[in-house]
């Protein structure tokens, strides 16, 4: 074989991206139609055979405790599918989900897994009540429940691994970060704080509605012991949210030190002596797998997200790397450098 | 934020602080408009009390380089102009010297005989 006939298989096409999504549409669109189709046309067809109103619900395992009308249970279930479907398009048309895999893995196997798991539903009600004559005496097997979740799960497991694509492109290297120069008799430092808004604000409304809960309680408006789990819940949640929603990160000589919450304590330390190198990467979180302490398999790396945008990412002396969302990070990165080079000087 | 202590420097402290801080917008760490980390922060890093690093924040307002705004903190006004960045660095070319040991006058010299 020729170089120039195998050119066109190693460099990707130049449309490939738009391509991709575009394929990724039309399936949807395809999928979305037939899936649709299915959950109109089989209750209509078999709706001879059904009971009026149909059990929609079992408690204790087989025995249904509450019932709905026939067209009630058709737009449940249409709704159960479309509003998942309507929402997997507009991610794919606003073009970021499928861009990264992680994402795009998730896109597909929601895209087939949830239509198994809506027609499952559907299908084992229908079968319950099929011949049934009246609502109480459509009984559903309980296996029903586990096999539905099982063909969901494993349907949507699959579809998202054929659906991968191609691995993500590493961002490339920036050249090496630039070393500070350390000046004898002078102390260096570097500092910065970043911080999730939205975390914030989540936060605040939580705190809020613990402290609103906890009054209405201690007044006797809300009534009994009971009354103290919510507060507890709401107070825990705002804390640890304003824990992990802003982070300090600090290099001196000792070497890197990340502050949570908004007294900087308790802190996570990489000392000078076990970092390799420090460097900038831009990261959004769809690439790492979403927000918060992350970390994706295969990757060698522990991401700790708050916002898209520079990061600050420590290699260490024994191979994994540690990223943290910062501002200004390339100083910190430069005079990480510094003392981690000054470190490995002094034991060698 | 890149802060720097000359541990040597006989000034007071909160005139060094002021001066790294001033120093670090300068050089072009923070633009107009950002927010710089709190005080504590900064006072934690360099190892100073919180006092000293808030005298000096007060300095660099009044010199109408910072400016200080409820609910948004501390954030920078605008860029020192030249003649203070110019400032910083020769006070810190001369301390420098000061550690060869040359003073002020064999400084001059040397910058005469370059120019």
């Amino acid at each position: 074989m020729t170089a120039s006939a195998s050119r066109p298989s190693t460099s990707a096409p130049p449309g490939g991206r738009a391509s991709s999504r575009g394929a990724a549409l039309t399936v949807a669109a395809l999928w979305g139609a037939l899936v649709t189709a299915v959950l109109v046309a089989v209750p209509l067809v078999l709706r001879d055979r059904l009971p009026e109103p149909v059990a929609v619900h079992w408690s204790g395992g087989s025995v249904p405790d509450r019932s709905m009308s026939f067209v009630g249970d058709l737009a449940t279930g249409l709704a159960l599918w479309g509003v998942a479907w309507a929402f997997l398009v507009g991610a794919a048309l606003h073009g970021a989900a499928l861009r990264a895999r992680p994402t795009r893995v998730h896109w597909w196997g929601f895209l087939f897994g949830w239509a198994v798991f809506a027609l499952g539903v559907q299908g084992s009600t229908l079968l319950a009540n099929l011949d049934a004559g009246h609502w109480r005496r459509a009984l559903l097997p309980g296996w029903t429940v586990l096999a539905v979740l099982g063909a969901a799960v494993a349907v949507g497991v699959l579809a998202g691994w054929l659906g991968r694509g191609e691995p993500d492109r590493a961002p490339e290297r920036p050249e090496e970060a630039p070393r500070l120069r350390l000046r004898p008799g002078r102390r260096a430092v570097w500092v910065s704080r970043t911080s999730n808004p939205w975390l914030l604000a989540l936060s605040a409304v939580a705190l809020s509605a613990a402290a609103g809960a906890a009054v209405l309680t201690a007044v006797g408006a809300l009534d009994g012991s009971a009354a103290w789990i919510p507060v507890v819940v709401a107070a825990l949640t705002a804390l640890l949210g304003l824990a992990t929603a802003t982070v300090q990160v600090r290099v001196d000589s000792d070497g890197l030190r990340i502050g949570f919450g908004p007294l900087a304590r308790p802190a996570y330390r990489v000392p000078a002596a076990a970092i390799e190198s420090a460097r900038v990467e831009r990261a959004v979180p769809g690439r790492v797998g979403g927000w918060g302490l992350r970390s994706l398999p295969g990757t060698g790396r522990v991401t700790l997200m708050l916002r898209g945008g520079e990061h600050l990412v420590v290699r260490r002396t024994t191979g994994g790397e540690f990223a943290v969302s910062t501002d200004d990070a390339e100083r910190g990165a430069a005079l990480l450098n510094a003392y981690a080079a000054e470190s490995a000087a002094l034991r060698s | 934020m890149l802060l720097t202590l000359d541990l040597n420097d006989p000034r007071p402290l909160h005139e060094q602080v002021a001066g790294t801080i001033r120093r670090a917008v300068a050089d072009g760490s923070y633009a107009p408009g950002d927010r710089l980390p709190p005080a504590r922060d900064l006072a934690d890093a360099l190892g100073v009390n919180a006092n000293t690093v808030l005298r000096a924040l007060r300095e660099l307002r009044d010199e109408g380089l910072l400016e200080f705004r409820r609910g948004r903190g501390v954030s920078v006004l605008s860029r020192p102009d030249a003649r203070g960045a110019l400032a910083e660095a020769v006070r810190e070319l001369l301390a420098e010297a000061d550690r060869y040991g040359y003073g002020p006058e064999e400084v001059i010299h040397i910058i005469r005989e370059l120019s």
